[in-house]
């Protein structure tokens, strides 16, 4: 059986990466359904209503399995990690009391009433709703990235008798990286929620079918893409300074060289088959010069290898590439298709170009899979550290048999795939089935009065879109 | 001033504010499995649909305070409830997701609800059996838990299990009676003659094994002798007035079962709470042994200060939103 540190590392990652796709989605619908109903509000037209309950929907379903998926993590610190929470809990326990408190609550609080609230309290409190769960995702961001970058970069504590006690909150909150980061996670979301919208209505747009709300939401999406890309990517230049500053060892990692000091000029690796144990790779292919000019900016720079970090502190070199790698390909991608939106939009052929609209349909996933890439090599690339250069991974785990863990895993991964599975049938469903619809039409058996009622609202808005 | 119990007085109001909220929502889960008619079931997550998530809150709040304020109590807690905290987590997974994927089917509507009722049935066992774990005994050695995973596994805890499942289902069945009309509202009545005297039943032996158990139990008891038969009392005649109700005339105030719910239920918590004080840990660590250092502890507490006033507004604010009874064709969209 493999050891409970092994064990409690999976358990942990399997439920943390299951968890981090849905919140990354609701971030990003969250900002657009607060977007669509301002403009049905300031505009009356009932196309945006029409795309918010479409959206809203899809938000529902991907809010509660986040919910859900989110306590678990609440509780999983302890079961898997007692030393670390025993150190950590001090630093990071009111950091995430404080989000719950400023952020889970307000969401659920008015998530009830954006949901089923707009008969009862009226389109501006409702609107008001909206906006107080998308707020409540930003703060939730804002105070999870603290605790997550003050792991990366701890700053603020000091040891006193074996015991890391807080000197300056301010600075355990303003870490080095935790501004950055955050900016990098909330528009990662926001491009996640960009391409979601532009690659469903792409869809509709091939179809044929549901032509007004398709053509708004491609249009939206991407002008949202266009400005966000943008800014993403400058804001990742800033953070790989700033990591290769704090964690050198996780940037060397990233690149996929060994040799403390590259050949010049070097290669921009893009597929490599690492031998962690001979330090080095048994194959390795990329673009030759273009990681002197992308990584150093200049045409013959060397780049550092993974060996200048001592072997018992090095991260697994395959995890933290690849990871990497996936982040950047998926973003260079979007980067090509929000420059080739801005020609095909000044053309006004945005919406009648073919092979662009299945380009973007291939795309509607990609923020959610750059997002996983890029918390991969994140967090693999802090190995073998848990609180970089504080706390070893190996000396945070819990008192618990392996066994308990084999078992627990392998219950999560059964629990998951269910809701998995149901959460994607279920998704697909409403997007093939489209916006006109209401969406609780389902007729449960033994009353009528659903399916008529869904039957009036459909032909009701019917109407209004003739 | 006492930092340590102030954060302790937090933990214990948000765990019993959980117990009460979410504990209404997993008592109509548990009563799912007792309605055949489908109809009749969406009537009754409908019921707590709107609120369900904000009760549920409650227990992350629980939880991250435990984590924030007595890290050492977490610590030694969760690897010695590593079992029963398990089943609770993936039974709220699978009960949370039925709310939306229950009404995206129309076929497999049934098993979604048998999830539902099996998630809320199991979360709310777990919970109960993790208490009762705890007190029997948990093994502790140098602040770390030092025990296997079956420890909290007696028939104690098993006893105490029902006994938390019952009282759920009491709270859920009085908040049926409230929200629902008709058929509904019948069922609730229906079953508040059963579970109400099951209740009453299972916590009177609970309390009897308590303090043979645990000694200690016994020892606690006796240094609250006056309040603990002023909580008995209270319980006891709460419990046989909603039987008595239920089973003869039934109620003046629809709002009347859930109220003696609630008092029956706090009764408990409070007992419970006199039985443990001062420990985090029952009978093993003090509140004090496990507190963060004060610096934590300040930044927690006055978060709570300024934040936790506006949470109830809005959170009771919502439940005003959706007062009244629930609407006959669901809350639509």
């Amino acid at each position: 059986m493999p050891d409970a540190a092994l064990l409690a590392r999976l358990q942990f990652a399997f439920t943390v990466s299951f968890h981090i796709i849905f919140p990354t989605i609701s971030i990003g619908l969250a900002l657009f359904l607060a977007v669509f109903e301002g403009l049905w509000l300031k505009t009356k037209d009932a196309v945006y209503l029409q795309i918010y309950k479409f959206w809203l929907h899809i938000f529902a379903m991907a809010f509660g399995v986040g919910v859900v998926t989110g306590i678990v993590l609440s509780f999983e610190f302890g079961l898997g990690f007692a030393k670390f929470s025993k150190m950590a809990g001090p630093i990071i326990g009111p950091l995430i009391g404080l989000e719950v408190l400023t952020s889970f609550f307000l969401e659920a609080g008015f998530l009830g009433i954006m949901l089923f609230g707009l008969n009862r309290v009226g389109p501006r409190l409702h609107f008001f709703a909206t906006c107080m769960v998308a707020l409540g995702t930003v703060l939730s961001s804002s105070w999870i990235m603290a605790a997550n970058s003050w792991m990366q970069t701890p700053d603020g504590v000091a040891w006193v008798n074996g015991q890391l006690v807080v000197t300056d909150w301010w600075r355990v909150i303003m870490n080095p990286s935790w501004l950055t980061r955050l900016i990098h996670m909330l528009f990662s979301a926001y491009l996640t929620g960009s391409f979601l919208i532009a690659g469903v209505g792409a869809w509709h747009l091939l179809k044929n079918k549901h032509l007004a709300f398709a053509r708004r939401t491609v249009s939206l999406g991407l002008a949202f893409a266009a400005v966000l890309i943008a800014g993403e990517m400058f804001i990742g230049d800033i953070l790989y300074g700033t990591m290769a500053k704090y964690q050198p060892a996780k940037m060397q990692a990233a690149e996929g060289i060994w040799d403390k000091q590259s050949a010049s000029p070097a290669p921009y690796l893009l597929m490599i088959i690492p031998d962690q144990k001979n330090q080095r790779n048994a194959f390795e292919a990329g673009v030759p010069g273009l990681g002197s000019i992308w990584l150093t900016h200049s045409l013959n720079g060397r780049v550092e290898g993974l060996q200048n970090t001592p072997v018992p502190d090095q991260p697994l070199m395959g995890w933290v590439f690849y990871g990497f790698r996936m982040m950047f390909l998926i973003a260079f991608a979007m980067f090509g298709l929000a420059a080739a939106s801005l020609w095909l939009r000044w053309r006004g052929k945005l919406f009648s170009t073919r092979w662009f609209l299945v380009a973007l349909v291939w795309m509607t996933p990609s923020g959610i899979l750059a997002t996983l890439g890029g918390w991969y090599g994140s967090e693999v690339g802090r190995q073998p550290y848990v609180i970089y250069g504080l706390l070893r991974t190996a000396d945070a785990i819990s008192p618990v048999p392996a066994g308990s863990l084999l078992t627990s895993l392998m219950a999560f991964i059964i629990i998951y795939s269910i809701i998995f599975a149901a959460f994607l049938v279920f998704v697909m469903r409403a997007i093939r089935r489209g916006p006109h619809e209401p969406v609780d039409v389902p007729v449960p058996s033994g009353s009528l009065k659903r399916a008529l009622r869904s039957q009036i609202k459909t032909s009701v808005l019917e109407k209004k879109q003739i | 001033m006492d930092l340590p119990l102030l954060s302790a007085l937090f933990l214990t109001g948000a765990l019993c504010l959980y117990v009460m909220l979410d504990g209404f929502d997993l008592g109509v889960g548990a009563l799912l499995l007792f309605e055949r008619d489908e109809h009749q079931r969406d009537q009754m997550v409908d019921a707590i649909t709107p609120t369900w998530d904000g009760n549920e809150t409650w227990l992350i709040m629980a939880g991250v305070t435990l984590l924030a304020g007595f890290p050492t109590a977490y610590s030694v807690l969760l690897p010695a409830l590593y079992v029963p905290v398990v089943v609770m987590l993936l039974s709220l997974g699978l009960r949370g997701v039925s709310f939306e994927f229950r009404y995206q089917t129309v076929k497999f509507r049934p098993r979604w609800d048998v999830a539902f009722a099996a998630g809320s049935i199991f979360a709310a066992f777990a919970q109960g059996a993790s208490i009762g774990g705890l007190i029997v005994g948990v093994a502790v050695e140098k602040s770390t838990f030092a025990g296997g995973p079956f420890d909290w596994l007696t028939p104690f805890s098993i006893l105490f299990g029902f006994t938390s499942l019952a009282g759920y289902t009491v709270l859920g069945a009085g908040w049926l009676h409230l929200k629902g009309e008709g058929r509904t509202k019948d069922f609730a009545l229906n079953s508040l003659r059963w579970i109400t005297p099951a209740f009453l039943l299972l916590s009177t032996t609970t309390c009897f094994f308590a303090p043979r158990i645990q000694p200690a139990v016994a020892g606690a008891w006796s240094h609250h002798v006056f309040a603990l038969i002023g909580l008995a009392g209270m319980f006891l005649l709460t419990g046989l007035g909603i039987t008595w109700r239920a089973r003869s005339s039934g109620f003046s105030f629809e709002i009347e079962p859930f109220i003696g719910g609630l008092i029956m239920v706090a009764c408990t918590l409070v007992g419970l709470v006199l039985t443990v004080t001062p420990d985090i840990v029952p009978f093993r660590i003090s509140v004090w042994d496990a507190a963060s250092p004060t610096a934590s502890l300040v930044f927690l507490l006055l978060g709570v200060l300024f934040v936790a006033p506006v949470v109830i507004g809005y959170s009771a604010y919502a439940y005003w939103i959706f007062r009244g009874k629930t609407p006959k064709e669901g809350w639509g969209e």
